[in-house]
C-alpha cells in the first residue's frame, strides 16, 4: 500500500445481503493488521430492500473522515451488479471492482441484465463472479459475500492468518460447520484472483 | 490497537455513559440514535448491578424519567433523535430552570441529509434556545471522551448537557479506548433547601430563569476549554465543528498547505464571544464548515469584521450533509479524475415492505373498503413507521405524514371540517408514543373518524424493539372512550381478506369514531424471535390462570 495516503473501500448491495457485515469484517481485519481504519454505514430502512452502502477507510496513520470522495476509492465490493454500477465513479482510475453477477431484480425498471454486465465488463479492473453458480458448487446458499471478500482480499494488506481469524470469530456463534463453509467460500474467492495486487 | 473496543459513534456515547457511572438510561428509538441506547442497555444487563435501561413510551417520557433519576441523585443518559427532541422539548427547556442533581446527559442524534427523517433541524439551536450547554464531538473517540466530560459538566454547572452528533458520526465505526469504569453515582435525593428550585410555579421559575442566565458566563468559560483557536499563516481561515472538523483534519493531512490556515475549532457551545473575536482579528476571510444550520457562520458574520463563507453565501449548499467533496470544492482543491461512470440509466432502488409483511394485507383491505364505500380517492392520514412506505407508488395508500401521532389528530381535524370518510393509519408503537391523547380527543369529538392501528407488536422500523403498547392496544382504545362495538381486531392475512374488507367497510360507514386494529407480528421480529420468550411466558401464565 501507499504509506502516504488514505485508502478507501466502497461496499454496495441491497438491504439484507450483508453489506454491513462484510464492512465490519474488513474493518476488523485491517485493524488487526496494524492499520488505522474507520467504517461508515448508511442504513435505517436498509432491512427493507433498499440500496445499502458502506465505506471503509484505512491508513498507516490516524484518520478522522469515515468517508471518501468520488474518484478516490481503491476498491469497490458489490454484492449486486446494478448496485455496483451506481458506485463505479467512486473508484480512482487504478481502482479495482469485485462484483457478484447475481441480480436482485425485485424493483421497478431493472435494466436488461446484458446491458448491466456489458457496462461492468467495460470498467477496467473489474472482476465479475457468478456467485450463484459458485454457491451451488460449494453447497452453501449464502456463499456470495465471502467469495467476494476472498477476491477483495487480494487487493488488501491483510495476511491469510488474520482473514481466517476474523472470519472464524464472526461465525463462531453459529457453529463449526457454518464457520468452515464460510472459510471455504473465502478461499474459493481468493482462488479466483491468482496473484496479490497492490492498490 | 486491536485490544480496544470497536464501536459506532453513537455506541461510544452509550459506552461512556455506562463507564461514567449512570444509574439508568432512557430513550425512544429513532435512527440514528437507537444503537446508543442498545449498547448501554446491553452493558447494563451484563453488569446486573441494579441499573435501569428502559425504552420509554416517547421522548418526553424518557426525558422525564431521566429527570426523576437525576432528582434522586444519580447520573442518567437520555437518548433520542433530533425530531424526538421536539417531543421532549417541554421537559428539556424547563429542565434548564430546575437544573439537575445527578448528571444528566441528553444524547441527540441529528440527521443532516435526512437519511431517515422528516426534517434536518439542528439541535444546537434548541440547546441555545434552552440556554443549555451542548458538546459536539467529531470522532468516535471524542464521542466517548466528550460524553464523560458532559457528565462532569452537568454536575459542575448543575444543568443538563446536550451531546449532539450527526448520522455520519453516529454510524461511523472505529476503535475506542475506554476509561476506568466508575461505580454508579449516588448523590442522594435533591436536598430540602432546593425544593423550590424544582417547583416551576411562576415565582420560582422567574428566580430560576435569572439564575440560569447568570450561569451563562460560566457555561461559556467551561465550553471555552473545549474550543480552540489554532493560529496559522495568511488572512484566510476556517471555522470547524463536528464532521466539518473531522473532514478538514483529514484533508489537511493530504494537503499540508491547509494545516497552516488559522482555525477556530468548536466542540462546545455556547461559544465565548472573546474567542470568536480573537479569531476574527486574525483573518479577513473565513470558510465555516459545520453540519446542518449556519450557527457558527451567523455568529461570525454578525461581527462584520471578516467576509464569512458557508451555507448562507452559497459557498456550501444550504441543505444536506457536509462531505469531504464539499469541503474540497469550497476550498478550491482539485478533485482527482475517477473511473468513468456507466452510461446506463440506473433506477432508484427504494425500500419496500418485507415479503409477507402484514401491513400490506391491511392496506389492501383498507383500500378495497374505501372503494366499496364510494371513496377510492379519499385522502388518508398516515404516520411515522415502516408503514409509511405505503406512501410510495404504486400503493400510494397514505397521503399525509408529518410527525409522530399526527395521523389521528389530523383526521379528527379533517372530520370536524366535514371530510368523510376521515381515516388515520398509525402503528402500535407510534400510538403509544403520541396517538393516545389524540384518540382521547377523537372519542370526545364524536366525529366520523376511522383509526386504523397497524399493530405489529414491535417498533418495526428501528430494529424491532418491544412496543410499550404490546398486546394492550384494544384495552387502551376502550379506555380512551371508544365504544366496544366500534373496536375490531383483525388478522391481516390473505385468507382473511374478504372478512377484513367487510369489517373495514363497517367502520368507515359508522357515523362516529371507530378503531380497527390489524394485528400480526412484524416479519423481521418473528425471524429474530424477539417476542418468543415473552409469548411463552404469557402462554404459561395463561395456562396457570386458566384464562381463555
Amino acid at each position: 500500500m501507499n504509506a502516504s495516503r488514505i485508502h478507501g473501500i466502497v461496499l454496495s448491495g441491497v438491504g439484507g445481503q450483508g453489506v454491513l457485515s462484510l464492512a465490519q469484517i474488513l474493518l476488523e481485519a485491517l485493524r488487526r493488521s496494524g492499520l488505522h481504519a474507520l467504517q461508515s454505514e448508511i442504513h435505517g430502512m436498509s432491512q427493507r430492500g433498499g440500496s445499502v452502502h458502506a465505506q471503509v477507510c484505512y491508513a498507516e496513520g490516524p484518520l478522522s473522515s469515515p468517508i471518501i470522495d468520488e474518484g478516490c476509492a481503491d476498491l469497490l465490493i458489490a454484492l449486486e451488479p446494478l448496485e455496483a454500477l451506481r458506485y463505479v465513479s467512486m473508484l480512482r482510475v487504478s481502482g479495482a471492482l469485485v462484483v457478484s453477477e447475481e441480480p436482485q431484480t425485485d424493483m421497478e425498471g431493472y435494466p436488461p441484465l446484458d446491458d448491466i454486465y456489458a457496462a461492468l465488463k467495460a470498467v477496467p479492473g473489474a472482476h465479475l463472479v457468478d456467485t450463484e453458480d459458485l454457491a451451488r458448487r460449494l453447497n452453501h446458499r449464502q456463499a456470495g459475500g465471502m467469495v467476494l471478500l476472498g477476491m477483495a482480499s487480494r487487493f488488501l494488506p491483510v495476511n491469510d492468518g488474520i482473514w481466517r481469524e476474523v472470519i472464524t470469530q464472526r461465525f463462531e456463534s453459529k457453529g463449526a460447520r457454518v464457520t468452515e463453509k464460510n472459510l471455504e467460500a473465502f478461499e474459493a474467492g481468493r482462488g479466483l484472483i491468482k496473484e496479490p495486487v497492490g492498490v | 490497537m486491536a485490544d480496544s473496543t470497536l464501536a459506532l459513534g453513537v455506541e461510544a456515547v452509550g459506552c461512556a455513559a455506562f463507564d461514567a457511572g449512570i444509574k439508568g438510561a432512557f430513550g425512544y428509538p429513532g435512527t440514528p440514535s437507537t444503537e446508543g441506547f442498545e449498547f448501554v442497555e446491553a452493558l447494563i444487563h451484563q453488569a446486573g448491578d441494579g441499573r435501569a435501561a428502559q425504552w420509554a413510551a416517547n421522548e418526553k417520557v424518557a426525558y422525564d424519567l431521566g429527570m426523576g433519576m437525576s432528582y434522586a441523585g444519580h447520573r442518567t443518559l437520555v437518548t433520542m433523535k433530533h425530531v424526538g427532541l421536539n417531543v421532549a422539548l417541554d421537559a428539556y427547556a424547563n429542565s434548564a430552570l430546575t437544573g439537575v442533581r445527578g448528571g444528566l446527559v441528553l444524547l441527540v442524534a441529528d440527521d443532516p441529509g435526512m437519511h431517515s427523517s422528516q426534517n434536518e433541524q439542528d439541535s444546537r439551536r434548541l440547546a441555545e434556545f434552552a440556554w443549555l450547554p451542548c458538546l459536539e464531538p467529531s470522532t468516535v473517540q471524542e464521542c466517548y471522551d466528550l460524553t464523560f466530560r458532559a457528565f462532569e459538566l452537568s454536575e459542575t454547572l448543575q444543568v443538563p448537557v446536550m451531546l449532539r452528533i450527526v448520522t455520519r458520526l453516529a454510524h461511523c465505526r472505529a476503535a475506542l479506548v475506554r476509561r476506568e469504569t466508575l461505580a454508579p453515582t449516588g448523590l442522594g435525593v435533591a436536598p430540602k433547601a432546593s425544593i423550590q428550585d424544582w417547583v416551576l410555579i411562576p415565582a420560582n421559575a422567574r428566580r430560576r430563569y435569572v439564575d440560569l442566565l447568570a450561569k451563562q458566563p460560566r457555561l461559556k468559560a467551561e465550553a471555552a476549554t473545549l474550543n480552540h483557536l489554532v493560529p496559522g499563516t495568511g488572512r484566510r481561515g476556517v471555522a470547524l465543528a463536528g464532521m466539518g472538523r473531522a473532514y478538514f483534519g483529514q484533508l489537511a493531512l493530504e494537503h499540508p498547505a491547509l494545516a497552516a490556515l488559522p482555525r477556530l475549532e468548536i466542540a462546545a457551545y455556547p461559544v465565548d464571544p472573546a474567542l470568536e473575536q480573537a479569531f476574527l482579528a486574525q483573518v479577513d476571510e473565513v470558510v465555516v464548515f459545520e453540519e446542518d444550520y449556519p450557527v457558527i457562520e451567523e455568529r461570525l458574520g454578525l461581527r462584520g469584521t471578516a467576509k464569512v463563507h458557508g451555507r448562507l453565501d452559497g459557498a456550501l449548499p444550504r441543505t444536506g450533509e457536509l462531505s469531504p467533496r464539499l469541503l474540497k470544492d469550497a476550498l478550491g482543491l482539485k478533485l482527482p479524475d475517477g473511473k468513468a461512470a456507466a452510461r446506463l440509466d440506473l433506477p432508484i432502488r427504494a425500500p419496500r415492505f418485507c415479503d409477507g409483511c402484514g401491513h400490506v394485507d391491511a392496506y389492501e383491505a383498507m383500500q378495497e373498503a374505501l372503494a366499496k364505500v364510494g371513496a377510492p380517492e379519499a385522502r388518508v392520514f398516515g404516520d411515522i413507521g415502516c408503514y409509511t412506505l405505503a406512501a410510495q407508488e404504486p400503493m400510494a395508500a397514505i397521503h399525509a405524514v408529518v410527525e409522530m401521532g399526527a395521523s389521528i389528530s389530523m383526521a379528527v381535524g379533517a372530520a370536524l371540517a366535514g371530510e368523510t370518510p376521515s381515516v388515520a393509519v398509525i402503528g402500535d408503537s407510534t400510538f403509544g408514543h403520541s396517538g393516545l391523547p389524540a384518540l382521547l380527543t377523537a372519542a370526545d369529538a364524536g366525529v366520523n373518524v376511522t383509526v386504523v392501528i397497524l399493530d405489529n407488536r414491535v417498533v418495526g422500523m428501528t430494529g424491532q424493539q418491544p412496543s410499550q403498547a404490546l398486546d394492550q392496544v384494544e384495552r387502551m382504545v376502550l379506555g380512551m372512550g371508544i365504544p366496544e362495538a366500534q373496536v375490531q381486531v383483525l388478522l391481516p392475512v390473505p385468507k382473511q381478506h374478504e372478512a377484513n374488507v367487510a369489517a373495514m367497510e363497517a367502520a368507515l360507514r359508522h357515523p362516529g369514531p371507530s378503531v380497527v386494529v390489524f394485528r400480526r407480528e412484524c416479519i423481521q421480529s418473528i425471524r429474530r424471535g424477539v417476542l418468543k420468550d415473552h409469548d411463552r411466558q404469557e402462554r404459561e401464565r395463561c395456562v396457570s390462570e386458566a384464562c381463555s
